[in-house]
């Protein structure tokens, strides 16, 4: 018989350095009209990486989202407290105008919503010719470029004229991605972007996501457990308290909010006990 | 976490109660098919009540007023009928053109107030926007008789223009703008959010998404909505009968004196001649196919953009 080694039951951790951090957002809190939807969100956006935002229905995720880039503003009685920081500036308080931190800090919706009176070409381009850039050679460029960001290049080139609705609809989808994308800008915000799509569109987008990581940080709102755990580098899950405010249980990589996780909730959710 | 529910052993209904229950339904169904049958035939009843009317205004109107229609009937000025000649009308020209040149220059005066004040009612909501909205909604509802009063004590009498085309204008102005204003809201508050948000969150200033985002995809209602709002301005007599003087030329003139069909239709009709008693029917045939013309025009272009949208 041979002796049963005895295996270290202890695992070293070596904490991962943290890289360079995006946005910071500190005791960030949304509430409508006097009632909170979302509080205590607390944790750092790390730079060119995938930060997934998960959780339940209710738990506040979209609402933490759309705070990120002022949308919230023109909504009546909508209330952002605490702090975001894009690069030391804090965007509520701070010296930048909301149409600068919206170019620097792009957004795609839940739906595909490509401006249905304009071409292919036109959408594209739409971000740059609302921030008054005029010039045909810079336009041609910034659509090229920011179409093949979006692997819509090789099947639109040919049809730049045609009507964005003409689409289907993950092909209007990555548009809107191509459109955030030609303002360059260093936070690419996503909401739920896979959720009205079928799975082999859904699957394009996420491998574009992956290849983007290079260039912008994605924070990705998702229902969708697996496609968290396949694309996110790091990962916040939100839960809906007591009071039916949502607010941050925990925050970590992805790994270890799905393999090892501090709170017992964030186990019960990624194991699908419950949400 | 969740305790999981527990499931009974599902239980299959008794072989009575089955029939039962299908005895029931199909009852039930036997008597909406009945049911059905009698308000296909209602409906089809209450249809020709309906067209009743219509047809025969449309039949009258043809029959009537396709005889007084020729060349001269478009490209001469009316003349009064004396004895030796009681059937020498003339055209009616200068009421062709009078109802034309009214209702330019009422568009040109309601079309940009009333998009505008459409797209400022849809976008903001403020107690001004409310206060507004009450107004539209009031004139759009108000006698049409009364523009033309205010017309003729503000611009004929107080600002002294005088029986004026522009004074007519003014008063179809008045009438048409309610109607496009409440179209434009409607046409732009019908624009998804969803656009204007991904026009905000592409660093759009507010007035760049209604101008650039929100009025291109609101078109098709707009248009639709001002169509509609010159071809009822083309048809009014009250507004235009205290105030555009009734002129016997073919005047272009914003301040001349012009005439209009509707004018020449309730002129005719008092008339003591026979034949220009009968010349009303031409008038009402050639107005009915302005304003025809007109609502087709703006249907047909509504669901030709509808089918490009789509």
């Amino acid at each position: 018989m041979t002796e049963i080694q005895a295996v270290p039951t202890t695992q070293v951790v070596t904490p991962r350095v943290r890289g360079p951090i995006e946005m910071q957002l500190k005791n960030v809190a949304v509430s409508f009209h006097g009632r909170t939807a979302v509080r205590d969100c607390t944790f750092d956006v790390e730079k060119n990486r995938v930060t997934s935002l998960i959780g339940p229905s209710g738990s506040g995720k979209t609402t933490l989202l759309r705070a990120l880039n002022r949308l919230h503003d023109l909504t009546p009685g909508a209330k952002v407290s605490g702090q975001i920081i894009l690069e030391g500036t804090d965007i509520y308080r701070g010296n930048l105008t909301v149409t600068e931190l919206r170019t620097r800090v792009g957004m795609v919706f839940q739906r595909p919503n490509p401006f249905p009176t304009m071409s292919i070409y036109d959408n594209a381009v739409s971000g740059l010719r609302f921030n008054g850039i005029k010039k045909k050679s810079l336009l041609d460029e910034a659509a090229e470029s920011s179409l093949r960001s979006a692997a819509l290049w090789d099947s639109v080139s040919s049809r730049l004229k045609v009507a964005a609705s003409n689409l289907s609809g993950g092909e209007q989808q990555r548009l809107c991605i191509a459109r955030a994308l030609a303002l360059e800008p260093e936070v690419l915000l996503m909401d739920e972007p896979t959720s009205a799509l079928d799975p082999v569109a859904t699957l394009r987008i996420e491998e574009l996501m992956t290849s983007l990581k290079s260039r912008v940080t994605v924070v990705i709102v998702t229902h969708n457990m697996q496609q968290a755990a396949r694309i996110s580098d790091d990962c916040a899950f939100l839960l809906m308290g007591e009071d039916r405010a949502g607010e941050l249980i925990e925050f970590d990589t992805t790994e270890k909010i799905f393999n090892n996780p501090v709170d017992s909730r964030t186990l019960d959710y990624t194991l699908g006990r419950f949400g | 976490m969740t305790d999981l529910i527990e499931l009974e052993e599902p239980t299959e209904p008794s072989t009575s109660s089955r029939e039962e229950i299908r005895r029931i339904s199909d009852n039930a169904r036997a008597r909406r098919v009945v049911t059905s049958r009698i308000m296909v035939a209602l409906c089809g009843v209450a249809l020709l009540i309906a067209a009743v009317p219509l047809v025969a205004l449309l039949y009258q109107l043809i029959d009537k007023g396709a005889g007084q229609l020729n060349l001269d009937f478009f490209t001469k000025l009316p003349q009064t009928p004396t004895l030796i000649a009681p059937n020498a009308t003339g055209g009616i020209s200068n009421a062709i053109v009078g109802t034309i040149a009214l209702t330019l220059y009422a568009s040109i005066l309601a079309i940009p107030v009333g998009v505008l004040v459409g797209v400022y009612l849809a976008e903001t909501n403020s107690k001004f926007a409310t206060t507004l909205r009450v107004i539209a909604q009031t004139m759009a509802g108000a006698p049409s008789i009364l523009m033309g009063l205010f017309a003729f004590s503000f611009i004929v009498h107080d600002l002294n223009v005088g029986f004026t085309a522009i004074a007519g204008s003014f008063a179809l102005a008045v009438l048409m703008l309610p109607v496009i204003i409440i179209s434009t809201e409607i046409a732009v508050r019908n624009v998804p959010n969803s656009l204007r948000e991904a026009g905000l969150a592409l660093g759009a200033k507010p007035h760049m998404v209604s101008t650039k985002v929100v009025l291109p995809s609101a078109v098709t209602g707009i248009v639709t909505g001002v169509i509609l709002a010159i071809s009822r301005a083309v048809g009014e007599t009250a507004p235009v009968l205290l105030v555009i003087g009734g002129g016997f030329t073919n005047s272009w003139q914003p301040f001349n004196p012009v005439s209009a069909m509707p004018l020449a239709i309730f002129e005719n009709a008092k008339s003591e001649w026979p034949s220009q008693r009968a010349q009303v029917w031409g008038i009402a045939l050639v107005l009915v196919a302005f304003v025809f013309v007109l609502s087709l025009t703006a249907r047909i272009w509504a669901s030709r953009k509808q089918q490009v949208r789509n």
